[in-house]
């Protein structure tokens, strides 16, 4: 992440971008980081974009507690300035999401004949064909935006699409 | 000395808590805390029960929950619930009680230590079983229908699409067989989502409005029966459109809560049946004599067209919201075979649809006309559905606590501090 920061030239402004589209920025691919996002996005708890800064430190993780996003909101009326190791207490403090702690207890390398969290997924689906729905009315799409791979139906669609959330996500 | 044994069903939207032996739980709460705009702090939810007379504002509420994807990460947060509940609700002191606790399966033991602590040594419960919520249903069902192949052969196939994920587990004997079982990762929280998702970018940004989502999804979204038929007809303006719905947004003053703006005709998709065809004649002259609502322009309102029947189609094929998981019926075939081959027939005899996320209306058609090309000829498919699908775990509890030797079966407080957490769980499931 440090490299990416360095060969871009990284303005002092510092811009805000959805935490689960920053997850998503560091793989290069932007149909694939938008599709990625929009399925962890389907997780959360609370609808509300987690704000985080793009200049932050490497210390506060990006699954942070909702905690964060709130309190973030209300900085703007002065409250007090979080300072770095504060900052660092608090990501320390918030509890793991599931995701980390199936990480740590390394399922993997448990033996086979054991059923497990990973085990139990059921896998791909046997046709791999998709459908695919329109992404401003819903009915079946047959064609894709050129530029951000998103799906439509009709002209109508696509130009709803163009003016409204073409690269919506690509920075 | 009899203790009075809890029975508390902890799933990650709603947690089912009462007395062992009752019918009904007690209490039905939200399992989190929540924040409404009118308060700086978060607060516990009401309970369900007192649906008519809540006038909190649940508008943008901000959630926090102690249950991620299924399991328990946030023990703190959950021993406040908990407290809240014991204390205020349930009214019992841990200490003279056993408690007896649902958990998914195939937990990992981080979780499960996190459990354990938090039930012997905060609240001090005098002992603890625990369950997985798919063998309680089993149980229950059994006893409800004493004659059936169900309770004959003791096996069943206990499909449960709850708030996190959707599982396909056998059941035999009242043990999981957790070799076979297959997961979804979609559940009621992953819907109201999507639905949030498609209604933010098509009318109104509702990304915050988790309580209002979830009322509209619970009243307004159904199973398509045929998909690219319901499709064409949610395309059609107003007459034709037979699937079209309003939901009305509260705008706190006159009311708190959101609605659906026609309830009859929300229900008209009811009349479009299996067949291949439009809506009959026989509906067009209803719609003419009702009265045609024009749209309020005070009042905040979303029209719901396809977004009804393609949030719950994404159960059936996950592949639609770019999941690389296999839909509904594959995963029920993917657990069924991988049982033993004696058993595979009497599963699919006996297939049990349990959680809140199989209240949608025609799941269960849905569901036999797509399974049924999957399974082979000479095996029958049946599948049962609960009569309250959402009370059916607890209910199952509570069966299993009435139980003369659950005393027997239980983990005392002495043994867990003498022997540990894992030697402990070994005696509920192996």
């Amino acid at each position: 992440m440090e490299e990416e920061m360095a060969n871009r030239r990284v303005s002092s402004r510092t811009r805000k971008v959805a935490s689960k589209m920053a997850a998503a920025l560091t793989s290069n691919d932007n149909r694939t980081q938008a599709a990625i996002a929009r399925l962890e996005a389907l997780e959360n708890d609370n609808g509300a974009v987690e704000v985080v800064d793009l200049n932050d430190d490497e210390e506060t993780s990006l699954d942070e507690d909702d905690d964060l996003g709130y309190v973030q909101k209300k900085q703007y009326k002065g409250s007090k300035r979080k300072t770095r190791q504060a900052k660092a207490l608090e990501a320390r403090k918030a509890p793991k999401s599931f995701t980390e702690l199936l990480q740590e207890t390394n399922l993997e390398s448990s033996p086979s004949h054991l059923p497990s969290y990973l085990k139990a997924a059921v896998g791909p689906p046997s046709s791999s064909s998709r459908r695919h729905f329109c992404s401003v009315c819903g009915y079946i799409a047959g064609y894709n935006c050129c530029l951000c791979g998103m799906r439509f139906c009709c002209i109508r669609c696509q130009n709803i699409h163009k003016d409204t959330r073409c690269q919506k996500f690509v920075a | 000395m009899s203790n009075n044994i809890v029975v508390l069903d902890n799933g990650g939207g709603l947690i089912k808590a009462g007395q062992g032996g009752e019918c009904d739980p007690l209490v039905v709460i939200p399992n989190c805390l929540f924040k409404p705009l009118s308060s700086k702090k978060f607060i516990f939810p009401p309970p369900l029960s007192h649906g008519a007379d809540v006038d909190i504002d649940l508008t943008s509420a901000a959630v926090r929950r102690p249950i991620d994807r299924g399991y328990l990460i946030n023990p703190d947060l959950q021993r406040d619930i908990w407290s809240h509940l014991f204390t205020s609700l349930l009214r019992i002191t841990p200490t003279s009680s056993s408690l007896l606790l649902t958990e998914p399966p195939l937990s990992i033991p981080s979780v499960q230590r996190a459990t354990d602590e938090l039930v012997f040594e905060d609240f001090g419960f005098s002992s603890l079983y625990l369950a997985n919520p798919q063998s309680l249903v089993h149980l229950y069902e059994a006893s409800r229908r004493p004659g059936s192949i169900l309770s004959r052969t003791q096996c069943s196939l206990v499909v449960d699409c709850g708030f996190s994920f959707t599982h396909a587990v056998p059941v035999l004997h009242n043990f999981t067989l957790n070799h076979a079982i297959k997961r979804i990762d979609l559940g009621g929280k992953a819907f109201t989502n999507y639905l949030k998702e498609l209604v933010s970018y098509r009318s109104i940004n509702v990304m915050d409005q988790t309580f209002l989502m979830d009322d509209a999804k619970e009243k307004l979204c159904f199973v398509s029966l045929h998909l690219h038929r319901d499709l064409n007809l949610a395309r059609e303006r107003r007459n034709g459109n037979v699937i079209k719905s309003t939901y009305v947004l509260p705008d706190g003053v006159t009311h708190t809560k959101g609605y659906v703006k026609d309830p009859q005709s929300a229900m008209n998709f009811l009349t479009l049946g299996l067949s291949d065809e439009g809506p009959n004649t026989l509906l067009d002259t209803k719609l003419d004599n009702v009265e045609r609502k024009k749209a309020d322009m005070n009042k905040n309102e979303i029209d719901l067209t396809n977004e009804r029947f393609l949030v719950p189609e994404t159960l059936f094929q996950p592949a639609d919201l770019g999941m690389n998981q296999a839909g509904l019926a594959e995963c029920i075939v993917r657990a069924v075979s991988s049982c033993h081959s004696y058993l595979q027939p009497v599963l699919y005899q006996s297939i049990i649809l349990t959680g809140g996320s199989t209240l949608f209306p025609q799941l269960k058609e849905r569901l036999e006309r797509e399974l049924r090309p999957l399974v082979p000829d000479h095996f029958d498919v049946k599948i049962i559905t609960q009569e309250d699908p959402i009370l059916g775990v607890w209910r199952g509890g509570s069966v299993l606590a009435s139980s003369p030797d659950f005393e027997s079966m239980c983990v005392t407080k002495a043994e867990y501090e003498e022997l540990g957490s894992a030697r402990c769980r070994r005696r509920f499931f192996h």
